[in-house]
């Protein structure tokens, strides 16, 4: 099976089977990793287009630097923010949720829509520098790889994991309480 | 470990900030205990659905990157007789044509005398052998 590096040179080399390959490997993960930044579908696509194009057209590839993956990451991360700093992320994080209906909704769904409202609200409070660590964590990134996204050392990222888990331990004690 | 402590631990375990010496104690307390496990399955599970529950683009968001990136790197499409070939190639291609058009008339004429003699058809002796083919 190629890399993603190779997928990635041969897309540039025109080679149409290579990109429908690299496409099929990130279009989840990446896509939801923007969706889930920006809230909105719309957004999310254009800057998934964007994030794609500007990677295959750089004329300076980073792939030397941790390789595609952190380096797509890092593309579609800078684009997100970018087109988030006129918003107030939080609010509208917390805007997004959806609401369960408790009348609807079986004892034991209900219990899950529960968990997984309590986690989503955990994720929306929590602060821009930690948030980034668990939507790169989520989607599947390794330490290394979300240190190289964040270009930040990887002990200052362990740091972060570490201010992230507190964070979630005590907002999901719902999730945790016997 | 019991289980208020596993409580405390869950979310560290699920990001691999635990200690070794609690992820063991850890590890083997959820092989004891079912409510234990279940939770941690049931995190486990929210965190690899993802944070936006595995959506993917739409088709036509893939149909339009698609097509944008064959239009800055595909291979433009070359009919068969606007292709390019080297002389050499082509000179080759017309002395094969040339020797198939000079040989195979004859070679046919040839299979069509050998495929009649056998199958016992009468050689009419009644015409005239035109003078060209006379041995002498």
């Amino acid at each position: 099976m190629d890399t993603d590096e190779e997928l990635y040179r041969r897309t540039r080399a025109g080679e149409m089977d290579a990109f429908d390959a690299l496409y099929a490997r990130y279009e989840v993960p990446l896509f939801g990793f923007l969706l889930a930044q920006l809230k909105n579908r719309q957004d999310a696509e254009d800057l998934f287009h964007q994030a794609f194009m500007n990677a295959l057209t750089s004329r300076e590839p980073e792939l030397g630097v941790g390789g595609f993956r952190p380096w797509i990451y890092r593309i579609a991360r800078n684009l997100a923010l970018n087109r988030m700093r006129s918003q107030r992320r939080a609010d509208h994080a917390i805007a997004a949720l959806p609401e369960i209906d408790v009348a609807k909704s079986p004892h034991d769904e209900l219990e899950r829509e529960r968990r997984t409202h309590a986690l989503a609200l955990a994720v929306a409070r929590l602060p821009p520098s930690l948030s980034d660590v668990y939507q790169l964590r989520a989607s599947g990134l390794s330490y290394k790889d979300i240190a190289a996204v964040l270009e930040i050392p990887l002990g200052t990222l362990k740091s972060r994991m570490h201010e992230l888990v507190t964070h979630l331990r005590k907002e999901l004690t719902s999730w945790t309480a016997r | 470990m019991d289980c208020s402590l596993i409580a405390e631990e869950l979310v560290a375990y699920c990001f691999g900030t635990c200690t070794d010496p609690t992820r063991l104690a850890f590890e083997n307390h959820l092989l004891e205990c079912g409510d234990c496990l279940r939770a941690y399955l049931a995190l486990k599970r929210e965190l690899e659905i993802g944070p936006a529950g595995g959506e993917r683009p739409s088709p036509a968001l893939r149909e339009r990157l698609r097509a944008d990136v064959a239009a800055r790197f595909g291979r433009p499409r070359v009919r068969w007789f606007e292709r390019r070939i080297p002389l050499y190639q082509g000179l080759a291609a017309a002395s094969i044509a040339a020797a198939l058009a000079l040989v195979l008339p004859s070679a046919i004429d040839d299979l069509r005398e050998r495929s009649n003699d056998r199958s016992g058809a009468v050689i009419d002796t009644s015409r005239s052998i035109p003078e060209s083919s006379t041995i002498y």
